[in-house]
């Protein structure tokens, strides 16, 4: 049976830390920005952490929540963009080919989640960071689209691997960048049409909820959270 | 039946229309430069905005689409002057639009010339824009049919192929005319474009029952024009922007900019050309009548849009309500009210108030209001998506105000060159009947 | 050869006209030149017209082929966007439409080019008549023997010039 990739984030164990966001720059060679850059909103997080506050000091209290693209089945990224960059491919991963992207800004506008980012400028990294990119991620030039991949290239990798030594792809085999790094062990990666990978066991608990599902955009992020 | 006060000599008519196609006064030259200088300034921006990225614009996550859609919008919605002046009076055989027919026609023709150029300057990769047109690659890609942009494309090129051929139609009688009346190149140049019309009878009939297709065929067109770039919007899932109103919203308010682009068009042919005998204070007046009527249209949507969504008080799209009307963009939003109505509702709908002066007044106030309004469209739903930590604003660069500011330049400079090449009014059409020639 | 006669009524036209047919001159052989369109009463002068039925087909052609195209293309190579089918109706709904209006245009204008007869090869004999602003002017093909019946014709139905052009 084809997989279908999906993830569990528990918010109630996500330190905010955002080791994640680091992980994240580090595998996909995600471009430097700059304090003006940035200013000017301008620097891609593939994933970000959102913060939400509740309550006043001393009584505050954060939530964090880290957003990446939730590859959703029904996509609203997907209808729009006139060329195909932007596709869903049978392991319901919502893929992004740069080469095809012409830079329409159609995807990032219908995207409810806000996780698209453009390359407004040619990518630099001040040496000697160039001899740190990943060799099995692209370069992206300026002009073209990106957003979480679920780390397709890891997917691919585990999976030549796997059919390299004759063993089927197990749970747990292939973990995205934020996924390895977490450091409280929020985040679980795995095959949704596996009923027995712990990802599934988690999305059919009674903690799991994804967001902003009454579009009806189908996200496979799923959020656990204890039910207040 | 024209509606000159006196009928006057076929001579006369023919002299007056056909003089200011020779020789070039300082003013001609004087606005061809500035709009040259302005158009370079433009072109250079856009250059530079290809050689260093989209990052050298005001565009930031969430806001992907600023100025240069606003301008799309404003342009394609300019473009329905010609439809509707053409189109509308022609089937209603309202002798009046037989003066105003020909610059509308132009204006519809170089409006979209100049809208069409913004899906292409707004792409991050622009110089791959040709991706978006079906043709065997070695891809082996066809473009995505569902999307809007595609909708968007065929719309365009169908309305654009519609409108030179609508010009292009009456225009050939009056070539064929310059043709006998003038010399070497002209003589040459207007011979060729007139395709030999002779003016026998089987071409006036068949040119007749052209016209009449055409204008319903375009008017078809031009509605769906602007409901499919409506539908850019409607169709995406951002607040406010999903809204079903969308398509009949922009039809309306391009034929209300489009009126009022064609009254300053007019009113400056008029004062420049000298066409005071032609275009006369009944045309303007009957325009400014279809312009207060277009304003209350305006207002009745506008007012529907906003009125649903603050009563529904949906948190998401009140959001973004909040922002058009009491927070960042109200100023925009106010002022785009006060330009689109509450100016032309007086000087247009006081009889007293109504002339040719204040009707020019309200239309470029109206030209700047439906601009502001394409803005404060596109800008306030993407600058407060529906995630929150995404929330942000957008101030536009100087590449963005050179590229707009060129457009209407170049809008100056297509529209200077036509008036040199041919009568900006149709002769023929214009003509009083033989019988009553001296 | 041709007779040129000029009007400058278009009573007397069309009494000329009406003569004319009577006597057995057929409608193709005769031609009106003026500067701005002459509307005569029905049956003077009808010229059949197919362009409307031209119009249509093409329009329904172009569309029905577009449409075809959109479905094809969706087939060739498919791909899955936002859990829409691989190719439904309504999601192209706004090509089929724009593209059979433009088929309308197109086969409106070609039409119109061959039914006027601006892209047809002329007959290099037939005279065009300059036209004064305010006359009409009718052509009239006869043979050698009406010539003079025809003149005739024209200057009793109120012609104020008739003049004979071509070889007889």
């Amino acid at each position: 049976m084809e997989h279908r990739w999906g993830m569990a984030i528990d918010l109630d164990r996500c330190t905010g830390c955002e080791a994640c966001v680091v992980a994240c720059h580090a595998e996909n060679n995600l471009p430097v920005s700059s304090p003006e850059q940035s200013e000017k909103g301008r620097t891609a997080h593939w994933i970000r952490v959102d913060r939400y506050y509740e309550g006043e000091f001393p009584d505050i209290k954060v939530k964090y929540m880290p957003v990446l693209c939730q590859q959703c089945d029904n996509a609203p990224c997907e209808p729009v963009c006139p060329v195909y960059a932007t596709y869903h491919n049978p392991e319901g991963l919502n893929v992004q080919v740069y080469n095809r992207c012409v830079g329409t800004f159609y995807c990032a506008n219908n995207c409810p989640y806000s996780v698209r980012f453009f390359n407004w400028f040619e990518p630099k990294w001040p040496d000697p960071l160039p001899l740190q990119h990943n060799p099995d991620v692209a370069i992206r030039p300026a002009g073209v689209m990106e957003k979480c991949t679920f780390c397709i290239q890891r997917i691919q990798r585990a999976k030549q691997d796997a059919a390299q030594e004759g063993v089927p792809l197990a749970d747990g085999d292939v973990q995205p960048a934020c996924v390895q790094s977490c450091a409280a062990e929020a985040m679980v990666f795995g095959d949704l049409n596996d009923p027995k990978s712990r990802v599934s066991r988690l999305a059919a608990s009674g903690r799991a909820t994804r967001l902003l599902e009454e579009l009806g955009t189908k996200p496979k992020v799923f959020y656990l959270q204890k039910a207040t | 039946m024209s509606a000159t006060p006196e009928l006057l000599p076929y001579k006369r008519i023919r002299e007056d229309l056909f003089r200011p196609l020779s020789g070039i006064s300082r003013g001609y030259l004087l606005t061809t430069s500035i709009a040259f200088i302005v158009g370079a300034a433009g072109l250079a921006a856009w250059g530079y905005q290809l050689r260093r990225g989209m990052g050298v614009t005001g565009l930031q996550r969430p806001v992907f689409w600023g100025f240069y859609i606003v301008d799309f919008v404003f342009w394609i919605g300019i473009s329905h002057a010609g439809t509707l002046i053409s189109a509308i009076l022609r089937l209603t055989d309202a002798a009046w639009r037989k003066p105003v027919t020909r610059a509308a026609e132009a204006i519809t023709v170089f409006a979209l010339m100049i809208g069409g150029m913004f899906p292409i300057i707004h792409l991050g990769r622009a110089w791959l824009f040709y991706w978006l047109v079906p043709y065997p690659n070695s891809r082996l890609l066809w473009p995505n049919f569902r999307s809007p942009l595609l909708w968007d494309l065929t719309a365009i090129l169908t309305y654009m192929t519609g409108s030179v051929i609508y010009l292009y139609l009456p225009l050939i009688p009056d070539l064929a005319q310059l043709a006998e009346h003038n010399t070497t190149w002209r003589r040459r140049f207007y011979r060729a474009f007139s395709l030999g019309w002779t003016g026998s009878d089987r071409e006036w009939h068949a040119l007749e029952r052209a016209m009449k297709l055409m204008a319903c065929i375009i008017l078809a067109v031009a509605v769906s024009v602007h409901t499919v770039v409506a539908w850019d919007f409607s169709m995406a899932l951002a607040p406010m922007w999903h809204s079903t109103i969308f398509g009949p919203y922009f039809v309306a308010g391009a034929i209300f900019s489009g009126i009022a682009a064609l009254i300053v068009v007019m009113a400056t042919l008029r004062k420049v050309l000298h066409l005071e005998m032609y275009l006369t204070r009944h045309h303007f007046d009957r325009l400014a009548k279809l312009l207060l009527l277009m304003s209350l249209l305006w207002l009745y949507f506008t007012m529907a849009e906003n009125l649903t969504v603050w009563y529904g008080n949906e948190p998401k799209e009140m959001a973004v309500f909040g922002a058009r009307t009491r927070a960042h963009y109200a100023r925009f939003f106010w002022t785009m009210v006060v330009l689109n109505f509450a100016i032309p509702f007086v000087l247009l709908g006081i009889r007293r108030l109504r002339t040719i002066a204040t009707a020019t007044i309200a239309s470029a106030c109206i030209l700047a209001g439906m601009w502001l309004e394409r803005f404060v469209i596109v800008v306030p739903t993407l600058a407060n998506p529906r995630m929150p930590s995404a929330v942000s604003l957008y101030t536009p660069t100087w590449v963005e105000v050179a590229i707009t500011s060129a457009t209407f330049a170049a809008m100056v400079m297509l529209y200077l060159v036509f008036a040199k090449l041919v009568p900006i009014i149709a002769v023929w059409e214009f003509k009083p009947h033989p019988q009553e020639e001296d | 050869m041709y007779l040129v006669g000029e009007f400058r009524e278009q009573r007397a036209l069309e009494s000329a006209i009406r003569t004319l047919r009577a006597s057995g001159i057929q409608p193709a052989d005769l031609d009106l030149f003026s500067e701005e369109p002459v509307e005569l009463p029905r049956g003077v002068l009808d010229r059949t017209s197919r362009m409307s039925l031209v119009s249509v087909l093409g329009a329904i052609g172009f569309g029905a082929a577009a449409t075809g195209f959109v479905w094809w293309s969706q087939h060739d190579y498919r791909l899955v966007t936002g859990g829409m089918p691989l190719f439904s109706f309504w999601a192209t709904g706004v090509i089929t439409y724009e593209m059979t209006m433009l088929g309308a245009i197109v086969a409106t204008f070609g039409w119109f080019l061959w039914e006027s007869g601006l892209v047809r090869r002329r007959d290099p004999s037939a005279p065009v008549p300059e036209v004064d602003p305010g006359s009409i002017c009718l052509r009239v093909r006869c043979g050698a023997d009406d010539v003079a019946k025809a003149s005739e014709t024209m200057r009793r139905a109120g012609a104020t010039a008739v003049a004979r052009r071509g070889e007889p």
